[in-house]
């Protein structure tokens, strides 16, 4: 087999876990968000729902959450899956993941901003949309940068697992010509792949963080 | 307020993309289209990369379309070509038999132990991969056997294993739901006399494990063992004594007679004609098959 059509097989994969990392964290981090404000609300059943989830999607493997989301919409809801469904599952079942860790982590740096803040806030007369908009949101990006860019990282390392539905992202391809070239130069070859993709997002995130450290 | 706006279009895409996924069936090609164009780059970036699937996907359920589901590791049945594309001894018999059915192939490219509730759910319409009937007859329709392959041990030539019994105390592979996996299971005393039995997902993993010494021996397919050990070129050797006798056909959903009736008639065709033996040919060096003899 030779590099060319290796290394351009491996990229048209590559293409794809983009897709799925790009699309996963586009809605995962806003659902994210609206868990952890159901994880805090004062409303007992939002918040006994709502930990539920967490729990549920935090404590079952990701592999098994796209099974469910796949074929239970035809074994669970008795319809038809189709091709293009296979992608919307795991972008459906990636998000449901995701959202939970990361509503895990806005919660934290949300409950670790000190009271003050708030009391500050009453006093200069925000109201409480205000106040986590404008005072308490922008500190809690920047606390919790490090956290969310542990969880990027692994989601790109994660979508390797949308294989157990077989779709074809880089992984899978890369297993697959490893397979048929009966080498083991694809798994490189791949691993250059993610590293260096992993590599710019570290980078990016680190950019952010520095511009949003405007205090020190 | 512009946060707002932003977030709240957010959840309505997220909300949207959700439900579309639990649409009615008909309506299903309707919300997926708008799901579609809601993440546009990413279904024409999945268009890329599936391309022979996904011209087929919007005549997948009208009948037009025969899609096989086959394990994309297992030279020379089905794997990637030389050109990228999915090639094999087994995909091409099928396509032979689309072409005679009038059906478009779409070969689709499966996790193996998730193999029945691919055919059950209907993404693929059989499975037609080296696929063994012995243990499985009652899981599945099949069509006649087309080849007879024997479960056989791989191990390295200098291993000092020349029979079964040199296998006690050893550690053997086999890939997970493989009916040489089934093959030892019935085979107990067998299996019990090996060291350990450790079950791999595919047999790129079984291969890089017994060149490295971490396994002594792979049960596994004659057939396939036999293209491995050539292509990869490495010093390995096949056991005189064979585990099991079996056959491959083509497994169907249990039911679904019309189609197995069809690709069984096209077969015979192809048996008839010498298409058959003509693929065997090309693949194997002789006619292996077994239909019509």
């Amino acid at each position: 087999m030779d590099y060319g059509m290796m290394l351009s097989k491996l990229a048209g994969g590559m293409l794809t876990t983009v897709a799925i990392f790009g699309l996963t964290l586009l809605f995962s981090m806003p659902l994210g968000m609206a868990v952890a404000f159901g994880r805090m609300s004062k409303n007992k059943l939002i918040r006994n729902i709502t930990k539920i989830y967490i729990s549920i999607m935090r404590g079952t493997p990701l592999m098994l959450q796209v099974m469910v989301v796949y074929f239970g919409r035809y074994y669970l809801l008795g319809l038809q899956l189709t091709s293009s469904y296979r992608f919307i599952a795991v972008i459906i079942g990636f998000s449901l993941n995701y959202a939970a860790y990361f509503a895990e982590i806005y919660r934290g740096g949300i409950e670790s901003m000190p009271v003050g803040q708030y009391e500050a806030a009453a006093l200069l007369g925000y109201t409480k949309g205000q106040t986590f908009l404008r005072i308490i949101l922008p500190q809690v990006i920047k606390r919790i940068i490090p956290s969310v860019t542990n969880e990027v990282i692994t989601l790109v390392k994660d979508t390797s697992l949308a294989m157990v539905i077989a779709v074809s992202e880089m992984f899978t391809i890369a297993k697959a010509l490893a397979s048929s070239s009966t080498s083991m130069i694809p798994y490189v070859a791949a691993g250059i792949f993610y590293y260096v993709f992993n590599f710019l997002v570290a980078w990016a995130m680190e950019k952010i963080e520095h511009k949003l450290s405007y205090y020190r | 307020m512009k946060k707002r706006i932003i977030s709240a279009m957010l959840i309505t895409a997220m909300a949207a993309a959700m439900t579309a996924g639990c649409g009615t069936k008909e309506e299903a090609p309707a919300t997926e289209t708008a799901a579609e164009s809601g993440t546009e780059e990413a279904v024409k970036l999945e268009d890329d990369t599936d391309a022979p699937e996904s011209e087929a996907a919007g005549a997948e359920k009208s009948g037009d379309t025969f899609t096989v589901g086959f394990d994309q590791d297992f030279p020379p049945m089905g794997f990637v070509g030389e050109d990228g594309e999915f090639t094999g001894f087994d995909l091409e018999l099928a396509a032979e038999v689309a072409k005679r059915l009038d059906k478009e192939i779409v070969y689709q490219p499966i996790a193996w132990d998730a193999k029945d509730m691919e055919l059950e759910s209907g993404t693929i319409d059989c499975i037609w991969n080296g696929f063994t009937m012995n243990g499985r007859e009652d899981s599945y329709t099949w069509s006649e056997p087309y080849m007879k392959n024997n479960q056989v041990f791989v191990v390295k030539a200098d291993a000092g294993i020349s029979t079964k019994e040199d296998l006690a105390g050893k550690v053997v592979d086999v890939q997970t739901d493989s009916s040489a996996e089934a093959a030892l299971k019935e085979d107990e005393e067998l299996m019990n006399s090996f060291g350990q039995l450790v079950t791999v997902a595919d047999y790129n993993t079984a291969f890089m494990d017994l060149e490295s010494g971490a396994v002594d021996a792979i049960a596994m397919d004659d057939v396939v063992a036999s293209y491995q050990i050539e292509q990869r070129q490495v010093d390995f050797v096949v056991l005189d004594e064979t585990l099991a006798a079996e056959e491959y056909g083509v497994g169907f959903k249990l039911g679904n007679e019309e189609l197995r009736d069809q690709v069984q008639d096209a077969l015979k065709e192809m048996a008839a004609d010498g298409t058959l033996a003509e693929i065997s040919d090309k693949w194997f060096g002789k006619d292996i098959t077994t239909i019509g003899k």
